[in-house]
């Protein structure tokens, strides 16, 4: 790598070409990167085995079209499945436009570029008043509610009540709903689940109840005999279309329109339909990870390039995995057919074919995997649901093994196996850090618990002294960081009693209750200082809610209307008096700056009332993320931040942080502070505990989408299949070759004969063929070596392609040399990150560690007004900005308009 | 209307949408003496420097100086945004920021730095001409805050005049490989996991300016991750810091904040909570 000055002669010579850039940037491209790179008119189809570099084509495909086809930024539309992959792209166009500019002195302005996965360009669309808006009205775009907030949103007890009447059920709605999915259960927590994923599916589907329900009214037997095929009563079909119905309407409240993740693409795709020249509004519209898009989406994608042709889409079929969120993966297998019926257009197929990361032996070996199956569609259909020739060959052609299976046998003695050989790579140095050794399973819980194979292989991890980090394994609230924090939580705030309720989520959330209330006392124990806190704490709601009291009996006493304005010279004195008001609710009546603040609003015509006084001075001085950061200040918490200061282990940190976006979010929408009316009367536990915490608990809620870095150093990453999507590591350890073919899911049955598209794969064969993908993809993620759990034994089952191909002859670990495995290393440079002035360099030296939890772990700050003030100054100073050279530019547009006229008068 | 009301019905107007959609998104609000600071800001930056806001030409303008490389052999780029202003032949980078003029005035260490790397891009890199930088501090000072709370035109203007928030910062070429080899060393540390809080010793440093406050309280202070913070406890368990007291006389700390930051952030608590009423209506038993 050169250094910056010794990149100075080559910055400086001003003329830019490609092949110059791609000197600057180290980057070599093949002939089908190349070509793909050099697209630039209609349809492309790229299809891209796993590691054959897409990504930097699709990035020096961009600066392609910007640099030397005059594209502006603002005219792509660019969309990623996730937040992260946009902004890695993002960083890296900024880098390699930034080299540009430095070499022609022409700046690129990425901030009109549409990048972002489909639902924030969605959202973006919806308030673009420069493109989608007649007049650059400001749009207000309905507010966004993601997966939680949907949940809440709709078991709240006022939307439910609604929801459930619209569609004709009665008082005791939550039987008759689960009983339409199959399900016995009386729960709402079960029925709410169910019916967000059937309405999701819905929407993505662009199913139109109305529609759907004449449908069944006029059903000429045909929709019968398919659900009685399927198990399903017509009656109980409608009654999910009708509670659809009503959750739509459900979004409509006083205070403003509210969509969900799946509703949101369609009002984005409403507008487009309702702006005139949406085809064209974007030059260039490039979609990647396409074989993981849905219906609507499909729909949005030709909508936009319906103007241009110019739709370029890069996927690979065989790592579709989210079909069960509506995904079909045969829009990508289809692409062709799809262009020629949207576009009348034929795209130009390249296969990015030559994969660079993975040795000869693992790429042979998925290769394999994919033929143990038969993907023709049959029945007299022509052609494959697999885009059959891709012919992935591996960059690196070295002989020797790089897949072992372990010794098949009883899975202890498999887990042990396979544990000492993870401490033999790496006491060899084969890896840097524990982190490069990834263990995949299909999937790491069941009903919140972790599931068998997942512990065992865990346990035998640990007894020869490794770490795992499992953010998906079991409830995050069953971490230890979790339970010591909502274990002293409990302490302070009162555990809520177990009432004679039914449900196993319930005895189960109880017993959670329990046990981490036995530890905060445990914690309390081993620390009398924090023993002392507790009970200091405890201390101040008892006093809040005494001076609560105290004042409502003066209030009371006197008449006084609540919701009447304060009236500062009488009031005042009698409440300061009132028997048993403490000194400090004294000091909070009498302070200067409440005075202050009712004798503004009273100036400004909306006095305060005296409902708002009660609640001021009955209000703690510390809010939940208060409490937190103070607990965090004793012993047992203190030192997890001790260790991860020193880069030794950032498993606990990580898991601190997201307990404080847990508690942001609830403060955020029900208790940003703390006043006494919530614990008079056991609101604040019915909120938190009751409500909030539980619905966590038993949604088996894990963590929150990382941006960056999502696995910490010093432990083993235990994820599930579809969490390593994207993702490469040295080693891959297969934990569970084992996916039972379920039954078809309950969207696919319920949504298929309503289709407005041809259905794609047969509902029969779904199982099987998204299993072989799930495992494609992976053993598609080593690099340098594979390693497959091999069970045996009673109830030990493999799926049939393992069966097939781990027979005698198959290497595995006994014969193994770890001598042979080369070491991980990078083999590409990783794309220059960006870092910013201010919030990098200058925050860090500030403080390094103040960075490491705001900016790098992502702690919600507790008190974070200044920068919520300093967001607001500067986006309403670049407003002012904006608005003053929009003013200037018309003035001179109107004064050359003026003179252009006069000159040709 | 006349164009400088138009403006700041503009102004006042455009804060209000900012508002809105920040207290959205965030769930946040800001009390109301607070948020009204915040409009004054904005209010006072274009009485004042009406010249300058009338002639940037360019806002929020992405400087990127790819290519650098750490002592450890990473490559990264650095990324700044400043406002620019063309006029009559000259050019003058601006960097607004939210803090104010004293400060700035007293500590032009890190301004200097980060200015001298822009004007490093926008020159030698875009070879674009530079005339002037200056940062804009937009905080006022107190005898303008006083006089807004007065409500007396005449001290209002008064102190506006004498308001000096454009804070002129040096050219120094020599600044600049300097910085960028202490950022390239700040990447290292970052991707190397090293995060020790600053050392004691400089908790106790006093900060130039004319607050003479101590590192200590205008950082950590602020920083709610100060309770579990090695440093910091060893700062403010050393006697002479507020209620003095050897560690082992101490139960903890909590450490109130100052009682006018108390009761902006009650106020904006109370601003931001749901209706108790509707609590109830959806949590009920």
């Amino acid at each position: 790598m050169t250094t910056f000055e010794q990149q100075v002669p080559l910055l400086t010579d001003r003329s830019v070409t490609l092949e110059k850039l791609w000197q600057l940037a180290h980057f070599q491209p093949n002939d089908a990167q190349r070509e793909a790179i050099l697209h630039v008119e209609g349809p492309l189809y790229l299809t891209a085995g796993p590691g054959s570099g897409k990504t930097r084509v699709l990035l020096w495909r961009t600066v392609n079209l910007i640099v030397f086809h005059d594209v502006a930024p603002g005219e792509i539309f660019l969309s990623t499945f996730t937040e992260k992959a946009a902004l890695q792209l993002r960083e890296g166009l900024q880098s390699l436009l930034g080299l540009v500019t430095n070499l022609n002195g022409k700046p690129y302005d990425l901030s009109q570029m549409y990048i972002g996965t489909v639902h924030s360009l969605c959202q973006r669309l919806l308030s673009d008043r420069r493109r989608f808006s007649a007049g650059r009205q400001r749009n207000r775009p309905p507010t966004l509610l993601d997966e939680l907030d949907q949940y809440f949103h709709l078991s709240k007890a006022r939307t439910w009540a609604t929801v459930t009447a619209a569609a004709g059920l009665g008082v005791d709605p939550n039987a008759a709903v689960n009983a339409a999915f199959g399900s016995p259960s009386q729960s709402k927590h079960v029925a709410v689940t169910h019916c967000i994923a059937i309405f999701n599916r819905f929407s993505e589907e662009c199913l139109d109840p109305a529609v759907a329900l004449e449908r069944l009214a006029n059903d000429d037997g045909q929709l019968r005999a398919y659900f009685q095929q399927w198990k399903r009563d017509p009656t109980q079909v409608a009654l999910l279309l009708r509670l659809y119905m009503a959750y739509r309407d459900s979004l409509t409240t006083e205070e403003g329109a509210l969509t969900d993740f799946s509703l949101l693409q369609q009002e984005a795709y409403r507008a487009l339909m309702a702006f005139p020249d949406a085809g064209k509004a974007f030059r260039h519209v490039i979609v990647d990870e396409y074989q993981d898009t849905n219906t609507i989406q499909e729909r949005i994608f030709f909508k936009l390039a319906s103007g241009t042709g110019n739709l370029c889409v890069v996927g690979d079929d065989d790592q579709a995995l989210y079909r069960f969120r509506g995904a079909t993966v045969e829009n990508f297998v289809e692409f062709p057919t799809r262009c020629q019926a949207y576009l009348s257009l034929t795209p130009r197929r390249i296969s990015l074919a030559t994969t660079y990361r993975s040795r000869k032996h693992i790429v042979d070996f998925y290769t394999a995997f994919m033929k143990q199956t038969n993907w023709a569609k049959g029945d007299g259909q022509p052609g494959f649901y697999r885009v059959m020739d891709k012919d992935i060959q591996p960059y690196q052609c070295d002989p020797l093994p790089a897949v072992v299976a372990s010794t098949p046998a009883e899975p202890t003695a498999v887990c042990a196996e396979i544990a000492t050989l993870v401490r033999a790579l790496l006491d060899a140095g084969k890896v840097e850090d524990p982190n490069q050794i990834a263990f995949l399973f299909p999937s790491l819980k069941y009903q919140g618990e972790m599931t068998q194979p997942v512990s065992r292989m865990k346990a035998a991890l640990e007894a020869v002294g490794l770490k795992v980090y499992a953010p998906r394994a079991g409830r995050f609230l069953d971490v230890e960081e979790a339970c010591d924090v909502f274990g002293i939580f409990v302490q302070i705030f009162g555990c809520p009693s177990r009432a004679d309720l039914p449900g196993h989520d319930y005895s189960a959330y109880h017993d959670w209750l329990a046990r981490v209330e036995a530890n905060g006392k445990q914690l309390m124990q081993a620390d009398p200082r924090l023993e002392q806190f507790v009970k200091d704490r405890r201390g101040e709601l008892v006093r809040a809610a005494q001076d609560y009291h105290a004042l409502m009996e003066v209030a009371e006493q006197h008449r006084w209307d609540l919701d009447a304005p304060y009236q500062l010279q009488v009031m005042k004195r009698v409440l300061h008096n009132a028997p048993r008001l403490s000194e400090r609710g004294k000091q909070l009546l009498a302070s200067k700056f409440l005075d202050q603040a009712v004798e503004r609003r009273a100036a400004q015509g909306q006095p305060v009332t005296l409902r708002y006084v009660v609640r001021r001075v009955t209000s703690l001085d510390w809010s939940l993320l208060d409490l937190f950061y103070q607990l965090c200040g004793f012993e047992h918490l203190k030192q997890m931040f001790d260790q991860a200061e020193t880069g030794h282990d950032e498993g606990p940190v990580s898991n601190l942080g997201l307990i404080t976006q847990y508690l942001a979010r609830f403060m955020d929408q029900q208790a940003p502070i703390l006043t006494a009316e919530l614990f008079v009367d056991g609101l604040f536990n019915r909120i938190f505990f009751a409500s909030y915490l539980f619905a966590l608990y038993r949604r088996g809620e894990t963590e929150i989408e990382d941006a960056e870095d999502p696995f910490p150093k010093g432990r083993i990453p235990f994820l599930t299949i579809h969490q390593a999507k994207g993702l490469e590591f040295p080693v891959v350890v297969l934990g569970n070759p084992r996916k039972d073919a379920r039954e078809p899911a309950d969207a696919e049955v319920l949504v298929r004969p309503f289709l407005e598209r041809e259905p794609g794969e047969p509902l029969e064969r779904m199982g099987e063929l998204d299993a072989m993908r799930m495992f494609y993809v992976a053993l598609s993620r080593a690099r340098n070596l594979l390693v497959l759990a091999h069970y045996q034994g009673r109830g030990q089952h493999m799926n049939e392609p393992f069966k097939a191909l781990l027979d005698a002859n198959f290497p595995r670990i006994p014969a193994l040399d770890p001598a042979t495995i080369p070491p991980a290393q990078l083999q590409e440079a990783p794309l220059p990150k960006i870092y910013s002035f201010t919030a990098d360099y200058l925050m860090y030296q500030r403080c390094p560690r103040q960075y490491m939890i705001f900016r790098k772990y992502g702690f919600a700050p507790a008190r974070s007004e200044t920068m919520f003030f300093g967001s607001l100054v500067h986006s309403t100073l670049e407003d002012l900005h904006h608005e003053l050279i929009r003013r200037r530019e018309g003035r001179e547009r109107t004064t050359s308009d003026r003179s252009g006229y006069e000159e040709r008068g | 209307m006349a164009y400088e009301e138009e403006i700041e019905a503009f102004i006042r107007a455009t804060f209000e949408q900012n508002y809105e959609q920040l207290r959205l998104e965030s769930g946040q609000a800001l009390a109301p003496n607070v948020k009204e600071t915040a409009l004054n800001q904005v209010l006072l930056y274009w009485r004042k420097l009406r010249a300058i806001a009338e002639a940037v030409t360019d806002t929020e303008v992405h400087l990127s100086l790819p290519g650098c490389e750490t002592p450890q052999g990473r490559e990264y780029t650095i990324e700044g945004v400043v406002d620019i202003l063309q006029e009559e032949g000259r050019t003058v980078m601006y960097d607004v920021k939210t803090h104010d003029a004293d400060f700035v005035r007293a500590n032009p260490e890190d301004y200097e730095q980060q200015l001298n790397v822009y004007a490093h891009i926008w020159q030698e890199l875009r070879q674009q001409d530079l005339d002037e930088m200056a940062v804009i501090a937009t905080a006022f000072p107190e005898t303008l805050q006083d006089a807004l709370a007065s409500g007396d035109p005449d001290m209002l203007a008064y102190h506006l005049e004498r308001w000096e928030p454009v804070i002129p910062i040096a050219f120094d070429e020599r600044r600049v490989e300097e910085t960028i080899r202490a950022f390239g060393a700040v990447v290292d540390a970052i991707e190397e996991n090293r995060f020790a809080p600053r050392p004691v010793a400089d908790l106790n440093v006093e900060l130039p300016g004319a607050r003479r406050e101590r590192f200590a309280a205008r950082i950590c202070r602020n920083c709610d991750a100060r309770f579990s913070c090695t440093s910091f406890r060893e700062y403010a368990w050393k006697p002479g810091y507020r209620d003095a007291g050897e560690p082992a006389l101490r139960p903890y700390f909590v450490d109130p904040p100052p009682d006018a930051e108390q009761e902006h952030w009650r106020a904006a608590g109370l601003e931001a909570a749901p209706d108790t009423a509707e609590l109830r209506a959806d949590f009920g038993r």
